[in-house]
C-alpha cells in the first residue's frame, strides 16, 4: 500500500510542477474552447427576440446558466491525452517507458488531473466574470455541485480512456487525431454543447441516453443551473460507470494489440 | 510581377509534390474537414429546429447557412493557404533558418507567405463553396450581389492575412505563436453565425474590436442585397489598413531579427 501511494505522489507532484510551468498556455487553452460560449450567447439573443422572451422555456439568464456550466464542466473534461500518445508512438520515445514497471497510462492520468488543479483558479475567476456579465444565477445546494463534481470526474475518466484508445490508433495510422475530431464532434453534440439535450428531436434524445455522453456534460450543467435532480445524478452515475468499465477493457485490448505491432523507429 | 507569379507557381509545384508522398493522410483530411462541416451545421440546425423560429437575429434557414457556407470556405482558406505558412514562420525564428529566406533576392513576406500549400484541406473550400451555392440558389441574387460579395469576401481575406501575420510576426519577439492562433480561432469561432444574432454588445465587439463581422455576415449581406452602404465600404477600409500596418510590423520585425546563434 505505501509503495502505491509513493508512486501516485510522485507522479502527481512530478506532473504537477511540470503543469505549473505552462500556467499561462493553461488559461489560453481555456480560452480557445469557445463553441459553448458563442452558442449561449446566440441562444440568449433568441431568447432575448422571442415574442415570450423565452425559447422552449429558457430565458436568457437560463441559457445563461446552462451553458456556463456546459463550459466549467466542459473545462474539467479536456484531455489532449491523444495527441502525446500520437507524438510518442511516430517519435519512438514511448520506448522507454516501456522499461518501466508501471502502465504509461498513469503517467498521462496524472499529469490531467495535476492540469485541472492549475487550471481551477483562474477558471473560477473567469465563470464568475462570465455570470456576473450574463446575468447567470446558479443552484444554491451544495449538495447539486458535489454531485456535479463527481460526474465530471466520472466523465473525464471515460473521455481519458476513449481518447487513449483513439490515440493509440497511432500505431496503426498516421491520421488518429482525425479520428479524435469526428469523436468530438458526437460528443460535443450529444453532451449538450449546441444546446440542451431536451432541444433535439425524440429520436436522436433517445439514442443519446444510451450514450455516455449526455450526464458528463449536460447532466452536471443542469445540476449547477439547478434544473436536475440527485436522482437524476445518480442514474448518470450509472449509466457513466457502466461505460466506463467498457472503456477500460477496450483500452486494454487496444493497448496489448497496438503493442504487438509497434516496432520502435528505426526497428 | 511575372517573376512573382513564376516563383509561386513553383512554389505550389514543389508543396504539392511533397505532399502526395503522403497520400494516406488524405482520409484523415476528409474526416477533419466532415468534423469541420458537422460542427457549423450542427449549431445553426438546432437554432432553427425549435418550433416557432423562423429566422435567427433576423436572417432565414437560407441566408444564415450563406454565413456557414462563408465560414467554411474561410476555414478553408485557412487550413489551406494561410496557416501552413504562418505556423513555419515561428519555428524559422527559432531555429534560424529564417535567413535562408531573408537571404533571397524576393521579398521575404512574400516568401513566408506563399511556400507552403495544404492541398489536403481543398476539402473545405469546396464545402464552403458548395454551401453557399446551395444557399445562394434558394435566394435571389443579382449580378450586382455576387460580384460586391466577392470583393467583401477578397477584403475579409486580406484581413485574416494580415491578422494571422500579425499574430506570427510576434515570434521575433516571443518565439512561440501558437497559442496566439488558438486565441484566434477561439474568437473566429462567432464567425459561424450571422452577427446580429448575438446580443447587442457582443454584437460591437465583433464588428469593431475585432473584425469577425466583416469576414463572413458582410459577404454574405452583399449576396442578399441587404448591406448597407457603411459596412461595404468599412471593409475595403479594414483590409487596406490592415495590410499596410502588418507590413510595416513585419518591416520592423525583421529589422530586429539576429538570427539564431547570437
Amino acid at each position: 500500500m505505501t509503495a502505491l501511494w509513493r508512486k501516485v505522489r510522485v507522479l502527481f507532484s512530478t506532473r504537477f510542477a511540470e503543469m505549473v510551468e505552462y500556467r499561462a498556455e493553461v488559461v489560453i487553452w481555456m480560452l480557445s474552447g469557445t463553441l459553448s460560449l458563442v452558442m449561449m450567447l446566440v441562444w440568449m439573443g433568441q431568447a432575448a427576440s422571442a415574442p415570450d422572451g423565452r425559447i422552449n422555456g429558457y430565458t436568457p439568464a437560463e441559457f445563461a446558466s446552462y451553458f456556463l456550466g456546459v463550459w466549467v464542466t466542459g473545462q474539467l473534461l479536456v484531455v489532449w491525452v491523444a495527441w502525446e500518445l500520437d507524438m510518442e508512438v511516430r517519435q519512438g520515445t514511448l520506448s522507454p517507458k516501456l522499461l518501466r514497471p508501471l502502465d504509461p497510462m498513469w503517467e498521462h492520468y496524472a499529469a490531467h488531473v495535476a492540469e485541472r488543479v492549475v487550471r481551477l483558479p483562474a477558471m473560477l475567476g473567469l465563470v464568475a466574470l462570465f455570470a456576473w456579465l450574463a446575468g447567470a444565477s446558479f443552484s444554491t445546494d451544495p449538495l447539486n455541485y458535489l454531485a456535479a463534481f463527481g460526474l465530471a470526474m466520472l466523465g473525464f475518466s471515460a473521455r481519458f480512456l476513449w481518447e487513449y484508445c483513439l490515440g493509440l490508433l497511432a500505431f496503426w495510422t498516421e491520421s488518429s487525431s482525425s479520428f479524435g475530431e469526428v469523436v468530438w464532434l458526437v460528443y460535443a453534440a450529444l453532451g449538450g454543447m449546441f444546446a440542451p439535450l431536451a432541444f433535439y428531436p425524440q429520436w436522436v434524445q433517445n439514442i443519446a441516453v444510451w450514450t455516455p455522453f449526455p450526464y458528463m456534460l449536460g447532466l452536471p450543467a443542469q445540476l449547477l443551473a439547478g434544473k436536475a435532480s440527485l436522482a437524476d445524478a445518480g442514474r448518470g452515475a450509472l449509466v457513466l460507470g457502466a461505460w466506463l468499465i467498457v472503456f477500460w477493457f477496450v483500452r486494454l485490448a487496444v493497448w496489448r494489440l497496438g503493442l504487438r505491432k509497434y516496432g520502435a523507429v528505426g526497428a | 510581377m511575372t517573376r512573382y507569379l513564376r516563383l509561386m507557381r513553383l512554389f505550389t509545384g514543389a508543396t504539392l509534390s511533397a505532399q502526395l508522398e503522403y497520400r494516406a493522410n488524405f482520409l484523415g483530411a476528409i474526416l477533419a474537414s466532415l468534423g469541420e462541416v458537422g460542427v457549423a451545421l450542427l449549431g445553426i440546425g438546432v437554432l432553427f429546429g425549435q418550433p416557432g423560429t423562423e429566422t435567427v437575429g433576423g436572417w432565414t434557414f437560407r441566408e444564415a447557412l450563406l454565413v456557414t457556407g462563408f465560414f467554411m470556405l474561410t476555414e478553408g482558406v485557412i487550413s489551406v493557404f494561410i496557416q501552413p505558412n504562418m505556423s513555419k514562420i515561428a519555428e524559422a525564428v527559432r531555429t534560424g533558418s529564417m535567413d535562408f529566406t531573408l537571404l533571397k533576392p524576393l521579398d521575404a513576406q512574400f516568401g513566408v507567405s506563399t511556400r507552403h500549400l495544404n492541398v489536403l484541406r481543398v476539402g473545405d473550400l469546396l464545402i464552403g463553396l458548395g454551401l453557399i451555392a446551395y444557399a445562394a440558389s434558394g435566394l435571389t441574387v443579382t449580378g450586382g450581389g455576387l460580384a460586391g460579395a466577392a470583393v467583401l469576401y477578397l477584403s475579409a481575406v486580406v484581413i485574416v492575412y494580415c491578422i494571422w501575420l500579425a499574430l506570427s510576426t510576434t515570434a521575433f519577439w516571443f518565439v512561440k505563436t501558437q497559442n496566439a492562433s488558438e486565441l484566434f480561432n477561439g474568437v473566429f469561432g462567432a464567425a459561424r453565425f450571422p452577427v446580429t444574432a448575438f446580443p447587442v454588445p457582443v454584437r460591437a465587439l465583433l464588428t469593431f474590436v475585432v473584425p469577425v463581422a466583416l469576414i463572413t455576415t458582410v459577404p454574405a449581406q452583399a449576396l442578399t442585397g441587404t448591406l448597407t452602404p457603411a459596412l461595404a465600404l468599412a471593409s475595403p477600409l479594414v483590409a487596406g489598413a490592415a495590410f499596410v500596418l502588418t507590413r510595416l510590423f513585419w518591416l520592423r520585425a525583421v529589422a530586429s531579427y539576429t538570427s539564431a546563434s547570437s
